[in-house]
């Protein structure tokens, strides 16, 4: 899966999501400050990609954009052939509920909820009380087997407070996959995870890519994983630079 | 559904959502309680009141002779006409007119240990209404209050015949006509039954047409208690004659009280009649003739009732309105702790609506905790009060509820289930109206920022 080592002409696939002339700017003070210049970004079906890059260079921008979740000053982000945020809110809202999910560094776990519960909240987000109760019996059908097969059968009642980093992770991990999403966005996963423990949850990862066949795109510093990746993307102040191994 | 679910648990993992639960609580419980006692006060009121007053008073001829001969001064014909009303069930006439009593007679020691009390205009002043009995009794509730057993007075020997000659009194020469006391009015001027009684009194005197000093010895036959401290402490019966006899004006009675089948059906039909026919007759004419409800009589005393339950109303929702401040103090550090929280939401497909939503059911929730809460606190209490209050004077021997001067047998209470519905829902919006501003925040919350704070 080295970038270096693929021959899958993976440009040539259809884009499950792009950005196209991606512009961001912040004001800061009375000044607009731009963080992305135009920045063109395909993300392949079935695609590991591993997006870097050193800090300030725009990475978490762009992957705030690219997960629907911020808005471009200007440029297009298509997901599925749609152009995302020219859809209403609640569209775009769907989109994100059912075509991405997202592992974040800091688990970002609902402290109140038990395991169980934190992976079936997309589920509870996405669908109607009364869709919700005749799906429940599915949602925890796969919610559970998936907890299982990530080695938590023994921790579905506990609370964020009760698991390891690791157990959070992979929770949160279960909580991306519960909808099956095309596409998942995982920031820093194995940033707050010591060395041991990241590769594990990185092992998960990789696994339940191979089975499910989603988009995966990384935003990392970790160079071992970048290395992993199918492919692999280098920003640096607000661009994205031309790398002769993608 | 994450709506609902989480804010249900968002409810029950933060200890600090009891307080505006108990807040609310308070406020409701309160309300409920205190409007139940302030209703059943008020329509304890009504009904002593409107037992000694009657229905209606037709108050009908000046008290002299006015140089008009038609004037009648005797009661008959004003009876005759407003007995033959339909819906009418029973009249009778009265003479009402004030003076001050002052405890003493034959009995030299008892008069001269009672004269040596400083008298008290304000304690001693009261209303002497002169009344046929038999009639009397089947108009208003005199005959119960005969009946009922005093708090500071002494029973008449015979309710059936209040004015006989009690077992004490011995007639020295000629008989005194009798006199019964409020019991309230008995126990603070401290006579007893058989002893005498002198009324002061202004009366006209026919020759000068002028007032002039009077006074009339009288034998306490006895006290009556209705529900009605005010006239308990300020009112006594002696016979009209005697009355009319002493006091010596033309006119033979003040006015006609009037007993009606169905008051509340028929009474403003009946007092329109009433008013046609005595005016017809020329019974009644010109600014001291009326004939006036028992509502109109007591305008004051009810209205400061019906004021006093609206005011504390106002008071007590101010309960609610902290207890709705503190669910808006609690919501809002909640959003700023839950941001995190709201960041996820977002990502996982909430819509800003969806987040608002979700405070502000928490709000909801702990309204709704509460209002039934206090719902439930506030009836029981309302229906459990006079026992509650006993259980409460008995441990802590302390009187809170003085029966003898509230006049009441127990402490009255209604609870108007419509009441408890509007102070319920009341304490709902009022919630949910706080709430809006931390959930509204929470809701605009840049899911970015959420997302990097750890």
């Amino acid at each position: 899966m080295n970038a270096s080592t693929t021959t899958t002409p993976v440009l040539a696939r259809p884009a499950v999501l792009a950005a196209h002339g991606v512009r961001k700017s912040f004001r800061v003070g009375d000044r607009e400050l731009e963080v992305l210049h135009g920045v063109d970004f395909t993300l392949a079906p079935g695609e590991i990609l591993a997006l870097t890059g050193p800090s300030g260079a725009g990475k978490s921008t762009l992957l705030h954009i690219l997960g629907l979740l911020d808005r471009p000053t200007s440029g297009t982000v298509t997901l599925d052939d749609a152009s995302a945020w020219e859809l209403p809110n609640e569209e775009r809202a769907r989109l994100r509920n059912r075509k991405l999910g997202f592992v974040f560094q800091f688990y970002h776990l609902i402290s109140e909820l038990t395991a169980l519960e934190n992976v079936l909240l997309p589920a509870m987000v996405g669908e109607s009380t009364r869709e919700y109760r005749s799906n429940r019996t599915r949602h925890e059908g796969a919610a559970r087997g998936m907890l299982a097969s990530f080695g938590l059968s023994e921790r579905l009642t506990h609370r964020p407070a009760q698991l390891s980093g690791g157990e959070r992770q992979r929770v949160a991990l279960a909580r991306a996959l519960l909808y099956d999403p095309p596409i998942v966005i995982a920031d820093e996963p194995t940033g707050n995870l010591d060395r041991a423990t990241g590769e594990r949850v990185l092992e998960l990862l990789f696994r339940e890519q191979a089975a499910r066949k989603f988009s995966l795109l990384f935003v990392t510093h970790d160079d071992r994983l970048a290395a992993r990746c199918e492919r692999h993307v280098v920003m640096d102040d607000g661009v994205i630079q031309p790398r002769a191994a993608d | 559904m994450f709506r609902s679910f989480l804010s249900w648990r968002y409810l029950l993992h933060r200890r600090t959502n009891l307080i505006g639960i108990f807040g609310v609580m308070l406020g409701v419980g309160a309300l409920i309680a205190i409007l139940s006692i302030m209703t059943g006060f008020l329509q304890q009121t009504r009904a002593s009141v409107r037992g000694t007053l009657a229905d209606f008073f037709v108050r009908p001829a000046p008290l002299m002779h006015s140089g008009d001969d038609s004037v009648e001064y005797e009661p008959e014909r004003v009876l005759e006409i407003v007995r033959a009303e339909p819906g009418v069930r029973a009249a009778t006439p009265q003479y009402s007119w004030y003076g001050m009593l002052v405890p003493g007679g034959v009995d030299t020691a008892r008069t001269a240990e009672l004269q040596s009390r400083p008298l008290d205009a304000q304690d001693n002043a009261m209303e002497v209404v002169g009344i046929d009995f038999e009639t009397e009794a089947t108009t208003t509730a005199l005959d119960e209050a005969l009946r009922r057993p005093p708090f500071r007075g002494h029973a008449v020997a015979d309710p059936k015949q209040p004015f006989a000659r009690p077992p004490r009194y011995k007639p020295d020469g000629l008989e005194k006509p009798r006199i019964v006391l409020g019991d309230a009015l008995m126990g603070r001027l401290e006579v007893r039954r058989g002893e005498e009684i002198t009324l002061l009194t202004a009366v006209f005197d026919p020759e000068s047409r002028t007032l002039v000093g009077s006074n009339k010895g009288f034998i306490v036959a006895g006290s009556f208690r209705t529900k009605d401290n005010e006239i308990d402490s300020r009112r006594a019966y002696v016979e009209r004659e005697v009355l009319a006899d002493f006091l010596r004006t033309d006119a033979r009675y003040t006015c006609v009280l009037v007993m009606l089948d169905d008051y509340e059906h028929d009474g403003e039909r009946i007092r329109e009649s009433l008013a046609k026919k005595l005016e017809a007759a020329k019974l009644i004419e010109g600014q001291s003739a009326e004939i006036l409800s028992w509502e109109q009589m007591r305008q004051t005393l009810l209205g400061a009732i019906k004021n006093e339950r609206v005011l504390m109303a106002i008071m007590l929702s101010l309960i609610l309105v902290v207890a709705c401040f503190s669910i808006f103090a609690i919501l809002s550090m909640m959003v700023t702790e839950k941001r995190r929280d709201i960041g996820v939401l977002t990502a996982l497909g909430a819509t800003p609506r969806g987040v608002m939503h979700t405070f502000l059911m928490i709000a909801f929730w702990d309204a709704l905790v509460g209002a039934v809460a206090g719902a439930v606190l506030g009836t029981w209490l309302a229906v459990k009060i006079d026992p509650f209050e006993k259980w409460l004077s008995s441990t802590f021997h302390v009187q809170i509820f003085d029966r003898s001067i509230y006049y009441f047998d127990e402490i009255p209470s209604v609870v108007e289930p419509l009441w408890v519905a509007v102070i319920v829902l009341g304490a709902l919006l009022c919630a949910l109206l706080f709430a809006a501003i931390p959930a509204w925040r929470a809701a605009r919350m840049d899911p970015l920022e959420a997302l990097r704070y750890e």
